[in-house]
């Protein structure tokens, strides 16, 4: 297995040596051509900077292979086209939803074993839940952003989304292709109905929001969120945070009903042949010193339980059981089975 | 006696009526509204371009109306970002190689179309053309699985591969354009005269289908550098292209960065383009 | 270094089977003009490609001086060709376009020069260098293609149709001009013209094509004064073709019966037969004068009332219909000092029955 790897990594070795000129990061690990290499995804932005240039040279180093970390989108359909026997990635990170995607393919593998992965006996209960595959390593809070400039008082339920003084400055997402969107449909659920299932109240409810300014990204209604197009809208924690210092007028509301998760999610495939160095990995992200840096980059909440946060991040982030009990969990197994039905249906409701 | 009166009475009218409109005010009128069109398509066309450059230059992280003011900070941020620079050159080492596999590729395949007396001319010049009609993304995947499946990896030269052969019927098509209305008796001249073939090739052919096949690279090199289907399988994890490397950027920070790595795209688009035109020479010498 | 050529039963047939040459034969000696005449289609450009080497004959063979050429490919023929649209380098200038052939022959820089001042001067094109063929007037660009086909002294220089673009002044003009190079220079020239009066202007010799074949190769007198087939008497100038069965009479042992009444005398070279015949009378070889019914030549002469006239300055042509109903052309010099006809004037046509050419069909 270490020959047929051989002339793969020696490849990635001489292509890294010679766009040196052109100006990659010099690792200071300098990798030998015959180590073994594990393929992972990881996110781009600051969390790609810190793997790039700190977290993912010390496992190198720690455990002499090479890492090739694919942040090129979308990981789920190269996943999906290479061969289940010799996939493209050992160990695959991205947001829940599709790594229940994953797993119903076969693609992942459902659980990770806590025999291999000694950390995962440290985490909060919600990151080996059953709505997890795999195990969360960070989560977000999918909550409310708002301005604190306009007078709009104090906001601490989600219904205050529904009030008609936001009609304007209301944001939402495109829920075919945004989990925060989809985690928040499940919420009108709960809100307005028997509980995340119920798809009646939550279209109702989503009918009644109109009208209010879509987005594709994330990204798009910080934006928003910042220049005031937008006074009130659905928005993960870390989206806000992450102007922390920046004397932004914006805030993260975190409402009575609960919070969302939006997790990080590690799986490792099937056909991976570098098992032991994908379980070493996983690991690796639950050391409380790597979660730290990471959380304290990123502005994400630490599935270790052991992790001390610097008192600014304490006080954000959900580092208490009190804080992570908030934490509502989405079932994306079931909503990934009706997700064609569901997207016909919003589709509808915005388009109009 | 009465239809007969009325008809004598309302014909000039009509007469008077249309020969107001038609010669004069109408050309005037016409010119106007073509001049108005022309003004719109042009504005339609460069509109986004003004947004991308406002939004490259605006000091705050989001595009705001009026603007409040000029940076560069976005620039300083792009050109100070080694991922965004390994990017640009690896766009540019991309795209180079394209342009040179493609134009190799698309003109010796136009002059074999041209002038061969191949069997099913129409068919193989349908064939060429395809990756135009298919949807960029499943060319990419597709040749991703290929790959795959011969276990080769997610080499460089198979992005190129997968980037020439999108921009292939650029260059087939503008060749095979020249190739059209080229006239040949100047290559039977040429030989009458003791060239070679080989060296009509090079003294009479290539000069004269020279503007085709250059717009044909120009083209190729612009599709290859802005290329984001294609690629989005093919990249390999720390080459990435700078549309890959936007796109993947943008899920993180929408700041104006984008809007800098946007102009800078535009303005090095351009500077291929004139560079090519100073130095190659676009001007056609052939009637087209 | 001129060169004969000879066409030893060369056929060509297209792909698509169209057979543009068929079995043609002949032999163009050194420093002759040679033109091949015929109606458009008929394979004149397809046999001059072939001698040119862009064409491969289906069948037969070219020699130059003897030697096979058949398979020896264009660029090695040392053959200089005008091209019907002169097919000039668009890209290259007029000096350049002349030196083309010299440096294929790898010639050295300072010999060039030479040799392009000297051809540009012997067509008057001095001066033009520099310019592009783009920016010369037709009868310029048709001088750079002479002079690009002739500075690299050919063995043979083949012509299609190279004053067909040009008008008719400046047509005359060039006729003159090539033909007197082409006497000082001694060329062997293949000239292609489907116009029979600057064949007959030029040529030392004349090949009259028709569907693909060789009707017959003679100088011009030949071809005009005896002309051996009816499409060769009909394609060259205007003339009366009467076809009738032979026949002798009282006063002509052998005449021919054209019908209506109408008996001509034949040439006395002609023995007595039988059969159809055609024969040939040119216009001008017919006598017109006011009707006389004074006892004429029986077999050389008839009545007939003038149809109408066309003045062409030099001489003028009347249609005159015969009281046996055939239609004649008669063409009379225009002294200036008789009365001319006029439709409607009865008149007698008088001719020498040595005039009258018998055709092959
Ligand atoms: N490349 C060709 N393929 C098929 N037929 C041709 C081709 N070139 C000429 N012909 C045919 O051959 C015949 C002779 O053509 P050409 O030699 O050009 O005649 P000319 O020069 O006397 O007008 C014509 O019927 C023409 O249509
Ligand atoms: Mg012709």
């Amino acid at each position: 297995m270490m020959k047929a790897l051989g002339p793969l990594s020696r490849r990635r070795f001489l292509t890294a040596g010679a766009s040196l000129g052109i100006g990659t990061i010099a690792a200071p690990y300098v990798a030998r051509a015959d180590d073994p290499t594990l393929r992972i995804t990881g996110w781009g932005g600051k969390w790609g900077e810190i793997m790039k240039a700190e977290i993912g040279p010390a496992f190198e180093s720690e455990f002499k292979c090479k890492l090739q970390i694919d942040s090129a989108f979308p990981y789920l359909p190269k996943l999906q086209a290479s061969s289940r026997s010799a996939p493209i990635y050992d160990v695959m990170h991205t947001n829940s939803n599709e790594q229940w995607a994953a797993a119903e393919m076969g693609l992942v593998e459902p659980k990770i074993d806590p025999k291999q992965v000694p950390n995962l006996a440290d985490v909060y209960p919600y990151a080996v839940s059953d709505k997890i595959v795999g195990v969360s390593i960070f989560t977000s809070a999918i909550g409310l952003g708002m301005r604190t400039d306009k007078g709009y008082g104090s906001v601490n339920s989600w219904k205050e989304l529904w009030d008609a003084k936001y009609n304007g400055v209301r944001g939402g997402y495109v829920i075919p292709v945004n989990s925060l969107g989809q985690a928040f449909l499940m919420m009108c659920g709960t809100l307005f109905g028997k509980g995340q299932t119920d798809l009646d109240a939550a279209y109702a409810a989503l009918e009644k929001l109109k009208p209010i300014k879509i987005v594709d990204f994330t990204g798009a209604m910080e934006k928003m969120l910042l220049s005031g197009e937008v006074g009130l809208c659905v928005i993960h924690d870390s989206g806000i945070y992450r102007y922390d210092g920046q004397n932004q007028p914006t805030d993260f509301v975190s409402p009575s009903e609960g919070v969302l998760s939006l997790e990080q999610v590690l799986t490792i495939t099937p056909g991976s042949k570098m098992k032991e160095l994908a379980n070493a990995y996983v690991n690796y992200m639950l050391r409380p010193e790597v979660q730290k840096r990471l959380a304290e980059t990123v502005w994400y909440s630490p599935a270790n339980k052991k992790v001390k946060l610097d008192a600014k991040y304490d006080a954000k982030l959900l580092t208490t059981p009190e804080k992570v009990s908030k934490l509502i969990q989405v079932d994306w197994k079931w909503y990934n089975e009706r997700k064609d039905e569901i997207d016909q249906r919003v589709n509808r409701i915005f388009r109009a | 006696m009465q239809t007969a009166a009325s008809n004598s009475a309302s014909l000039p009218v009509a007469q008077q009526a249309a020969s107001v409109r038609t010669p004069g005010p109408i050309r005037h009128y016409g010119r106007y509204l073509y001049l108005a069109i022309n003004i719109a398509i042009l504005v339609f066309l460069l509109a986004p371009i003004a947004i991308v450059v406002v939004f490259a230059l605006n000091p705050t992280p989001f595009i705001q109306f009026p603007p409040v003011g000029v940076s560069l900070r976005w620039f300083e941020k792009f050109f100070a970002s080694r991922d965004f620079m390994h990017a640009l050159g690896f766009s540019l080492e991309v795209a180079v190689l394209t342009t040179l596999s493609a134009t190799l590729l698309g003109a010796s395949a136009a002059l074999a179309l041209a002038r061969g007396n191949l069997p099913g001319t129409r068919l193989i010049v349908a064939t060429m053309l395809s990756p135009l009609m298919l949807p960029a993304i499943l060319t990419g995947l597709a040749l991703f699985q290929t790959y795959v499946l011969l276990d080769v990896g997610r080499p460089t030269w198979g992005l190129v591969a997968g980037h020439t052969l999108v921009t292939l019927p650029y260059v087939v098509r503008t060749t095979l354009a020249v190739l059209h209305n080229f006239d040949m008796r100047l290559e039977e001249a040429a030989q009458n005269l003791g060239a070679s073939p080989v060296r009509t090739f090079f003294e009479v052919t290539l000069p004269l289908i020279k503007p085709g096949v250059l717009a044909g690279a120009i083209f190729a090199f612009i599709v290859s550098f802005d290329q984001f289907p294609v690629s989005l399988f093919l990249v390999s994890p720390g080459n990435e292209t700078l549309p890959v490397t936007l796109f993947n950027y943008l899920k993180f920070d929408l700041d104006g960065t984008i809007g800098a790595a946007s102009v800078v795209s535009i303005v090095l688009a351009f500077v291929v383009v004139i560079g090519l035109d100073r130095t190659v020479g676009l001007r056609s010498y052939v009637k087209l | 270094m001129s060169a004969s050529i000879e066409i030893a039963g060369v056929s060509k047939v297209y792909d698509g089977g169209v057979r543009a040459v068929d079995a043609v034969a002949m032999d163009i000696r050194q420093g002759e003009f040679f033109s091949l005449l015929g109606p458009s289609g008929c394979g004149k450009t397809t046999t001059l490609r072939m001698i040119a080497g862009f064409e491969t004959p289906s069948s037969g063979a070219i020699r130059v001086d003897g030697a096979d050429i058949t398979h020896v490919p264009a660029h090695k023929r040392d053959m200089g060709m005008v091209f019907q649209n002169y097919a000039l380098f668009p890209h290259r200038t007029v000096a350049e376009n002349v030196a083309f052939g010299l440096r294929m022959r790898g010639l050295d820089k300072a010999t060039i020069t030479a040799k392009v001042k000297a051809a540009l001067a012997m067509v008057e094109l001095s001066g033009l260098e520099d310019r592009r063929p783009a920016q010369l007037s037709g009868g310029q660009q048709q001088r750079v293609a002479l002079a690009r086909a002739i500075v690299i002294a050919p063995r043979v220089l083949l012509c299609d149709e190279p004053l067909g673009a040009l008008d008719k002044k400046l047509r005359q003009q060039m006729q003159f001009e090539l033909k007197q190079l082409q006497k000082k220079l001694g060329l062997t020239l293949v000239f292609v013209t489907h116009d029979q009066e600057e064949a007959l202007a030029m040529s030392d010799r004349i090949a009259v094509m028709n569907g693909g074949r060789v009707e017959q190769v003679g100088t011009p007198t030949e071809i005009y004064n005896q002309p051996t087939t009816r499409f060769v008497a009909d394609f060259i100038g205007d003339t009366n073709i009467f076809r009738g069965e032979r026949t002798t009479t009282s006063t002509v042992a052998s005449a021919l019966d054209v019908g209506k009444g109408l008996i001509l005398a034949l040439p006395p070279t002609e023995g007595q037969g039988t059969g159809v015949l055609s024969v040939a009378l040119r216009p001008e070889k017919i006598r017109l004068i006011t009707r006389t019914d004074a006892a004429t030549a029986a077999g050389s002469s008839a009545h007939g009332i003038v149809e109408n006239t066309n003045f062409l300055g030099g001489a003028v042509l009347y249609r005159v219909t015969l009281e046996s109903a055939h239609r004649v052309l008669v063409q009379q010099p225009n002294a200036g000092t008789s009365r001319l006809f006029v439709p409607g004037d009865g008149v007698t046509l008088e001719w020498t029955p040595a005039d009258l050419v018998v055709l092959k069909d």
